[in-house]
């Protein structure tokens, strides 16, 4: 890893968590918001909603910061997110730095 | 075009004197003072070569390369109605160039001149030795002696060089460059790999040993560069090819967009509202920055930019413009694409500088385990105004202010477990660290743990002094040991005083490990694009340490900066402005002649089978489908020679490396004692230079070795390693660049393939494989090379009369296609 070390002004970092809200029966399982994602923190559920599709879930372990694509994509009106809480940079961000600078955008030019 | 009559008037007088009297060849043996004369006997070498067929006269001088030396050549040359010379003394790769004006001087066309290399190759690596020297040294003028009858005129081409100049990377040294170029008048165009210009030296704090602070020095030159007309800046940008030669380069630059527009006022609206927070890169992640950032308030050029690695938007699609919505001016463009750029330059100054050494993997230092253990450079972004704590030096723990802080000197250099080499500026750096300190927070134990105090530079002896008189204090020893005390993560020192030879410990709040420097991680990729070569460590290698120190083996391509070795700011500058300079007296001059080395197809024997056209590494052969007939085009064939061995037919003349000249060596050193002999096939660029490199450090190895030059392994045709087998030689290196380093792209993978090729053939015929030994030796591996002709002695020393016998016969010279012989092959003259 490239960076260990906590930036020295972590603390004073606001880092808005968003809060997503699946409306489980709408969805009719077109994967947008799971495809479009910037953050790739949306996967489909293994269980059926009342109209037989496989509704997306926040995968374990990631977190929404509040973008809102998926709000404006989804047809179904079945997805929304609001800002619940906010956060101070911590370790997960800096694993997150590495992954995003070692991983698809950087490997293509490289 | 006056030049042109005159070479064609020397290639007249050259063959009419060969014509009219066959080669009358001058030899000289040079006394090097007692380079070479301490080693072996001169005249015995010289009365020799008297008795070689051709030669007129055979003389030994001190100093062959002087004016009298020189002079001599030319009057003997006009008495004496010489048409070939031979020289023994140093390495082509040195003196060539002069004895060839020499003998251009005196009308004798410059390609009719040999040198036999007995001072490097000889005298230097044979020191104790005489009798074995001499009779080395013999051979080698008799080799030269043959190859020199078989020499021919040359005329060489003229090519025009564009006036534009590429600098690569864009630090203090690039900023240089750029500048001295750009004001004599040239447009350069400045590539630079981050969001701006600046380097390393934008991270530091102050400079040594005047204290100057860093930024304020360089900032006016990095803005100069942004606004001067004649430099085109090139941020977020690589080179991705480089094609052509000397003067003639084509390169292709890859531009990353930036996705903000050049109307950005800087005024930093965009940044608050951003989402994505990282590590800031240029603070050593001692900051944070989001994905629309400025690395550093002085950048240049002066705009945002936006990093799409980290950015929402990254796959296309815009999921986040909060950026968009705060800038006023809307100069924020998610739609930019990357721009490939295509150049055409004349010259090409390399100035990638360097990374600094990662501690990690001296565990015992704590680095990554104790927050308090920090780097020198992250102590430069500490101590910086403009830096993360705004110029206040706290321990990362607890933010509090150390009352005593440690310097670890030496830590990634001089040492057998990270880099064997001196850093250069480590010392001097500390130095100037712990002033700052004394300065600013006088009360604060400074400990400076050091190897050896290196204060070499003019001022730094001084600098070093007021430390002293300041109260830092200095220890011999560095720590083998460092503890942290879980609770006030102090830090204890423990090591052994070398100089009282007495253990210590130190408890102190921070420790700074003064790190080295090292090639930095992509080098590879310059060192591939631009064909350098680089030393062991890493670092490009100049053309010559002494006197070509900024200049490449390659035609136009320059060094400058750490990119060459570590070295401080004040060497990057004089460099950068000496490779500057070195590229202004090329462009000024508008024209440079080029090597006629060169190969030259016969179409009456060529077939249009295209073997040689597969080969070729830079395109430079054409094959007619209609005719049936290859040609060369002579602009970009760089004259490696892979082409000569594909030819089945003999069509295939490489000007200078001629088949017939390298039998004609082969055949001179094979006349006696031939089963005791190795011979070499070395490459001028990296394993001829490499056995330069061995006598240059005087590394000895045995004197049975004879070496002959090529311009790449790949000239070096199985027939004559069959050949030399059936002359009863003993041993045969096969010798060049590394795979991936080669001087012309990739021709030496033809030689891999070719030796594996005559491996299997003699293992097919029941001969010893061990008798062909394929090396890859660099400029830099004196000590590998030396090492290979040990290796290869002790195999001759294996070897049997009747394994030899085996070789002569299995090889003998029915298999020669006609008129290769060189006893037979007398070419029109």
């Amino acid at each position: 890893m490239k960076f260990w070390r906590l930036p020295l002004d972590a603390e004073e970092q606001i880092i808005p968590v968003g809060r997503l809200f699946i409306i489980a029966d709408r969805c009719k399982g077109c994967n947008f918001c799971i495809e479009f994602c910037p953050n790739k923190v949306l996967e489909a559920s293994p269980d059926f909603n009342r109209k037989g599709y496989h509704p997306p879930v926040m995968k374990p372990n990631h977190e929404c910061n509040n973008c809102g694509l998926c709000e404006v994509i989804c047809p179904e009106f079945a997805i929304y997110s609001t800002v619940e809480e906010k956060r101070r940079f911590t370790e997960v961000d800096l694993v997150r730095y590495e992954e995003m600078s070692s991983g698809e955008g950087k490997g293509e030019q490289e | 075009m006056a030049k042109k009559g005159k070479a064609d008037r020397q290639d007249k007088v050259a063959r009419r004197a060969t014509a009219e009297n066959g080669p009358r060849i001058g030899v000289y043996v040079c006394h090097c003072g007692l380079n070479i004369d301490g080693s072996l006997d001169c005249e015995e070498v010289a009365k020799y070569a008297s008795s070689l067929e051709g030669v007129v006269l055979a003389k030994d001088s001190m100093y062959t390369c002087s004016d009298a030396g020189q002079e001599q050549i030319k009057s003997d040359i006009r008495e004496h109605n010489l048409n070939r010379v031979v020289v023994a003394s140093c390495t082509p790769r040195l003196h060539e160039p002069t004895f060839r004006a020499a003998c251009v001087e005196a009308g004798l066309n410059a390609y009719l001149f040999e040198m036999a290399n007995i001072r490097e190759h000889c005298s230097w690596v044979h020191l104790h030795d005489r009798q074995g020297a001499t009779e080395k040294a013999k051979d080698l003028v008799k080799m030269s002696v043959a190859r020199a009858r078989l020499l021919q005129p040359q005329v060489e081409t003229e090519v025009p060089i564009t006036p534009r100049a590429l600098v690569v990377g864009g630090g203090v040294a690039g900023i240089q460059a750029a500048l001295d170029l750009a004001d004599a008048g040239y447009k350069v165009y400045l590539v630079e790999k981050e969001a701006s210009i600046g380097g390393r030296m934008a991270q530091i704090d102050k400079t040594f040993p005047t204290m100057d602070c860093s930024i304020c020095i360089l900032a006016p030159k990095m803005s100069e560069v942004g606004r001067h007309p004649n430099i085109e800046l090139m941020t977020l940008s690589e080179v991705e090819s480089v094609d052509g030669y000397i003067g003639n380069f084509h390169v292709r630059v890859k531009k990353k967009p930036r996705y903000v527009t050049d109307d950005c006022t800087y005024c930093g609206d965009c940044i608050k509202d951003c989402p994505q927070h990282m590590p800031n890169e240029f603070d050593c992640g001692l900051s944070t920055r989001r994905a629309i950032y400025s690395p550093f308030a002085q950048a240049v050029p002066a705009t945002y930019l936006i990093d799409m690695d980290s950015c929402m938007n990254k796959h296309g699609i815009v999921a986040c413009d909060r950026c968009y919505q705060a800038c006023q001016h809307k100069c924020i463009d998610f739609s930019q694409q990357e721009e490939i750029l295509d150049l055409d330059v004349g010259t090409i100054i390399v100035c990638t500088g360097s990374d600094v050494y990662d501690p990690t993997p001296l565990t015992e230092l704590g680095y990554r385990r104790f927050p308090n253990v920090i780097t020198s450079l992250e102590f430069e972004r500490l101590i910086n105004a403009g830096g993360p704590t705004g110029g206040n030096l706290i321990r990362p723990s607890d933010k509090t202010v150390p009352k005593s802080v440690g310097f670890l000197q030496c830590i990634g250099s001089r040492s057998k477990r990270s880099n064997p080499y001196c850093s250069n500026i480590c010392c001097m750096n500390t130095i100037k660290d712990a002033l700052l300190i004394r300065e600013h927070w006088p009360d604060t134990k400074i400990y400076v743990f050091y190897m050896d105090i290196r204060a070499f530079g003019k001022g730094f002896e001084d600098l070093l002094m007021r430390a002293r008189r300041e109260g830092v204090v200095f220890i011999r020893g560095i720590p083998g040991e460092i503890l942290q005390d879980d609770n006030s993560y102090s830090l204890k020192l423990i090591g052994e005083n070398t100089l009282l030879s007495k253990l210590y410990e130190y408890e102190v709040d921070m420790v700074i490990l003064s790190v080295g420097i090292e090639p930095r991680k992509d080098s590879a990729v310059v060192k591939r694009l631009l064909s350098l070569p680089s030393m062991a460590d890493g670092f490009f290698m100049e053309a010559h340490p002494k006197l070509r120190p900024v200049d490449t083996p390659t035609g136009g391509i320059f060094l400058a900066g750490c990119a060459e070795g570590p070295k401080d700011i004040k060497d990057s500058v004089t460099q950068a402005s000496a490779a500057a300079s070195r590229a202004n007296i090329l462009m000024a001059k508008g024209k440079v002649t080029v090597e006629a080395i060169t190969a030259r197809i016969d179409p009456e024997r060529c077939t249009g089978c295209g073997l040689c056209a597969r080969v070729c590494p830079y395109g430079a052969i054409l094959v007619d489908e209609e005719t049936k007939v290859a040609t060369v085009v002579e602009a970009a064939c760089t004259g490696c020679g892979a082409c000569c061995p594909e030819c089945n037919f003999g069509a295939i003349t490489m000007r200078h490396f001629e088949d017939h000249q390298i039998l004609a060596q082969i055949d001179a050193l094979a006349e006696s004692d031939a089963g005791g002999k190795i011979l070499a096939f070395c490459c001028n660029w990296c394993s001829y230079a490499g056995a330069d490199f061995s006598g240059v450090s005087r590394i000895q190895y045995p004197a049975e070795v004879r070496i002959v030059r090529t311009m790449c392994s790949g000239r070096v045709d199985p027939k004559f390693v069959e050949y030399a087998f059936a002359k009863g030689i003993a041993a045969v290196l096969v010798s060049g660049c590394h795979i991936g380093d080669c001087h012309y792209i990739n021709a030496n993978s033809q030689t891999e393939k070719r030796v594996q090729r005559l491996w299997r053939k003699m293992a097919r015929l029941g001969l010893n494989k061990e008798r062909l030994r394929l090396a890859w030796i660099s400029a830099a591996e004196g000590m590998r090379f030396s090492q290979e002709i040990s290796a290869l002695k002790e195999i001759v020393e294996k070897i049997t009369p009747e394994e030899i016998e085996k070789g002569i016969e299995a090889f003998a010279p029915k298999r020669l296609p006609k008129g290769e012989h060189p006893d037979e092959a007398t070419r029109p003259v």
